[in-house]
């Protein structure tokens, strides 16, 4: 927690300087506001790289992320999310939202969340350190090329933000809808937007909450993947810990240049599992990007 | 001898004849002595330009040959006068910010003969409400 309290911190004394967007001010490409009623659309071009915390799993190399989001009145789309706005204030939004994990992006190319993040190559596992799993010398190997599907769900729940001079605060919590893992996840959010001429700034800390269902579903061993491994491994709730910056400096009204870059710190529960090889995963991206 | 109600029948049959008789006659309106015509009769602005930058041409019909004058809100026609039958338009170049009403009157006896109004209205600014997602989140 050192880091998210060091940027806490850090981003603390900007605001003197700056203040919080809530939004309704202006709506350009560098606003946290939307045209009512216009798809916006568009796309960065540029370089990337996902990180792939499982074993014998590539990482993802990024070169275009699209972005596409459409709100009407109160219902609204945004890069696969649905959304219904129940209730809005000056300071708070409360919404009904359906939203999926990011954690089946891991395993398979085509999951949604990669749609959002169009890379070179999929999600393959990597061929140069062999097909399998060697957790020990004495314990049985997890043929990774075998592991059973884990399939695509979708998650329904509410979020709420509060705007406030210190930020923008996000609470969501979803469960799935479609009896996949019956699990639950829930998000804790402060993010923080700092334009400053023709460039803005967004800092972002973030807590993933994410139930054993969730955990066992997508880190969890099935006897028929490994037998030894399905009782050794014993899959509980789990707390990723993210940070996010976005860096975007406005060229015209359609061209930005793009930065961004995510870490995260897996949570022991999820690092535990015979899978999982890395206690992280960091994702940026350089590009420039285009909004039609 | 007729019964009360066919007496209550005629006499309603009678009256509801004077009746139409009386509003036709009514209805037959004479024709307007002068008619004044715009066009356009709007002009919008664009959403950041609040100045409407348009020509307008004024056209105007009499039923009898007079002269007239033109009177509008508008300062750089204050007032314009004609006394030529074969003119009937004016062209006027309008930059407004708001409504301008023109009125044609009688130039000698100062009666008002017709009127017209150039409504400058303001395109409205796009609604726009919050974005809940960053467009570029890298989820």
């Amino acid at each position: 927690m050192h880091y998210l309290l060091a940027l806490i911190l850090s981003i603390s004394f900007l605001t003197t300087t700056a203040h919080a967007s809530n939004s309704s001010e202006g709506c350009d490409n560098n606003s946290g506001c939307i045209e009512v009623g216009r798809w916006d659309i568009g796309i960065a071009l540029g370089y990337g790289e996902k990180s792939n915390p499982l074993k014998d799993f590539d990482d993802i190399p990024l070169y275009a992320i699209p972005t596409i989001a459409y709100y009407g009145d109160q219902w609204f789309f945004d890069n696969g999310n649905i959304g219904y706005t129940l209730t809005e204030g000056e300071n708070y939004t409360i919404n009904l939202v359906g939203t999926f994990s990011t954690d089946r992006a891991f395993f398979y190319r085509w999951d949604p969340s990669n749609i959002f993040l169009l890379k070179g190559n999929s999600v393959e596992r990597a061929t140069t350190r062999g097909p399998t799993i060697m957790a020990a010398s004495s314990e049985p190997e997890i043929d990774t090329s075998e592991l059973a599907n884990r399939n695509f769900t979708y998650l329904g729940g509410a979020e709420a933000f509060l705007y406030t001079r210190f930020g923008i605060v996000k609470a969501s919590v979803a469960h799935d809808l479609f009896n996949v893992h019956n699990g639950t996840e829930a998000q804790l959010k402060w993010l923080y937007n700092i334009p400053l001429d023709s460039w803005n700034f967004e800092f972002a800390a973030v807590l993933d909450w994410k139930s054993e269902q969730v955990v066992d579903y997508y880190y969890g061993i099935r006897p028929s993947e490994s037998p030894y491994w399905s009782e050794m491994y014993q899959a509980e709730s789990a707390l990723n810990q993210s940070i996010e910056f976005t860096g975007q400096y406005v060229l015209t009204e359609n061209w930005n240049l793009l930065l961004v870059a995510r870490y995260t710190d897996i949570a022991d529960a999820i690092v535990d599992s015979p899978l999982v090889e890395k206690d992280y995963t960091t994702t940026y991206f350089v590009g420039a990007a285009y909004r039609f | 001898m007729l019964s009360l109600t066919k007496k209550l029948f005629l006499c309603f049959i009678f009256c509801s004849v004077l009746s139409g008789y009386a509003v036709a006659d009514e209805d037959e309106e004479e024709p307007l002595a002068a008619s004044l015509s715009l066009s356009p009769e709007i002009c919008i602005t664009s959403a950041d330009e609040e100045t409407c930058n348009t020509e307008v041409v004024l056209g105007w019909e009499l039923l009898h040959d007079r002269p007239i004058c033109i009177l509008s809100d508008y300062k750089e026609l204050k007032k314009w006068c004609n006394s030529s039958p074969d003119v009937n338009s004016l062209a006027v170049n309008i930059s407004a910010n708001k409504d301008i009403q023109f009125v044609m009157i009688d130039k000698d006896t100062h009666e008002t003969l017709a009127g017209v109004k150039l409504k400058v209205t303001q395109a409205s600014s796009p609604q726009v409400r919050r974005r809940y997602r960053n467009p570029w989140s890298l989820f």
